[in-house]
């Protein structure tokens, strides 16, 4: 147990964290070292010959970029084992799932309460009957590249974007849809 | 299930790719292609999406598909262009403004001779680019070129500031109704379409999104509020008005499509941009240039 622990430790560390800490970042980013969120992107103005640049909600250079001088590889699918009680908050999982910087689950998938469903993922209304077990939800948001090679669905875990208890907490909410 | 919450993540590989990062071609995810064929045109989505059939002709669009809240995609966002939509927006503005730059700049010939322009003639320039320059030793956009040539003008106009989108957009007015024509079945051109095509389908950012999830796997599916459309016939009003009230060039509105799908942005006029460009360029062969022109 202490072995898997410190496994996931890693694992969490080395998402947390710049993949090229100790390298530069591409040259061509639209990238600001000095601004809090690091992400930039430009707004012309009008009348104007020059670019101003706004700060974004995000930093985003911690991923892999667009950049021929990127040297990070597309993380392998990370295949994942829940064990032990979900002790999920579903209140929270749902906040989570509808927030458009986190999990954002509803820009594909129709949840209830929303007026505009996505439907790049299949709905999940009711998606609490359909019998999936709490491990199964759980690797399908860490990472569904592990059934699904091809699947457009982000590695939420894989990728850092959600934690172990942020995705517990999302699997809590998913399963209270009936 | 046990007390203790346990979790065996399978990190270890993980690991070792990014301790492994300085192999020659790095794994990326690729989202698969389709048939773009050896000398794509717009008409070419017929094979891709077949919305292709709902707006190849601007004069003959349904206005019940284009408002339709489930078919409207297919329209391919041409309801917004003349002469569906007669309205004076932004764009016309920026025209304006782009004659009254261009007159200054051209005061002796140069700007236009610089551009590529035989004779000082603006009709069919547009159709000239993206090009590769050899004295410049890459391919450029027009946007990259008027940044260039106003510069040696004693102007700066930066690669996707209102401006030069401006100067843009009055050039560009110059083609309206011509087909796009660029050849990319060879040399240099050649090289940057397949870079921009192999750009398009691969995966980064948190999301591990490639302009193609959207543009081809979730295509006319909904996102939230938003529907993406084909990658087909894009590229033919650009700049373009945003009616949020901005002037933007194809590069500026490609850093807001990274954004939104949560992958860091790149330079406006990037080699990989000017990739792209090229890419989408040669989707839109065989469709004429609408500008100005207006879209949401």
């Amino acid at each position: 147990m202490k072995i898997t622990l410190l496994a996931l430790a890693i694992g969490g560390l080395t998402a947390a964290m710049p993949a090229v800490a100790d390298e530069a970042l591409p040259s061509n980013l639209l990238y600001d070292a000095g601004k809090e969120k690091k992400t930039v992107w430009p707004l012309p103005v009008k009348n104007s010959g020059e670019l101003k640049y706004n700060e974004h909600r995000q930093d985003l250079s911690k991923w892999p970029t667009l950049s021929y001088e990127d040297k990070r590889p597309t993380k392998k699918a990370e295949k994942v084992e829940l064990q032990g009680p979900l002790n999920g908050n579903a209140e929270n999982g749902k906040k989570l799932a509808m927030n458009t910087q986190r999990g954002n689950c509803w820009a594909c998938h129709a949840l209830p309460g929303d007026v505009q469903p996505g439907s790049g993922g299949p709905p999940l209304l009711n998606v609490g009957t359909w019998g999936y077990s709490d491990a199964h939800m759980y690797q399908q948001i860490w990472d569904r590249r592990v059934a699904n090679p091809g699947t457009e669905m982000p590695p939420f875990g894989t990728n850092g974007v959600l934690s172990d208890q942020d995705i517990r907490d999302i699997v809590a909410f998913l399963q209270s849809l009936n | 299930m046990k007390t203790s919450a346990r979790i065996a993540a399978i990190a270890l590989s993980g690991l070792a790719l990014s301790l492994g990062a300085h192999a020659e071609e790095v794994y990326r995810d690729m989202t698969p292609y389709i048939d773009y064929g050896s000398k794509p045109r717009a008409s070419d989505d017929a094979r891709h999406t077949n919305t292709y059939q709902y707006w190849k002709d601007n004069a003959r669009i349904d206005p019940q598909r284009a408002s339709s809240a489930t078919q409207f995609w297919t329209v391919n966002w041409k309801y917004k262009d003349p002469p569906f939509n007669d309205t004076l927006h932004g764009g016309h503005d920026a025209q304006d403004r782009g004659a009254e730059l261009y007159r200054q700049l051209n005061a002796d010939g140069r700007f236009a001779a610089c551009l590529g322009a035989k004779k000082g003639e603006l009709k069919g320039l547009r159709l000239q680019y993206p090009q590769y320059r050899k004295d410049m030793q890459r391919v450029v956009g027009l946007e990259a070129m008027i940044e260039h040539c106003a510069d040696k003008q004693g102007m700066k106009l930066v690669n996707g500031s209102y401006d030069n989108s401006a100067v843009s957009v009055y050039i560009t007015a110059f083609s309206n109704g011509m087909p796009i024509r660029i050849d990319v079945s060879k040399g240099p051109l050649k090289e940057s379409f397949e870079n921009g095509k192999k750009l398009f389908h691969t995966k980064a950012g948190w999301t591990n999104f490639s302009c193609a999830t959207c543009h081809v796997s979730v295509v006319g599916k909904n996102l939230r509020g938003q529907t993406p459309t084909t990658h087909y016939g894009d590229v033919a009003h650009w700049p373009t008005w945003r009616s949020k009230d901005e002037l933007q060039s194809l590069h500026v509105r490609f850093t807001e499509c990274n954004r939104n799908s949560g992958v860091q942005p790149l330079q406006i006029g990037s080699k990989e941009y000017t990739d792209i460009e090229v890419f989408m360029t040669a989707l839109s062969n065989g469709y004429p240039v609408v500008n100005p022109s207006q879209r949401d």
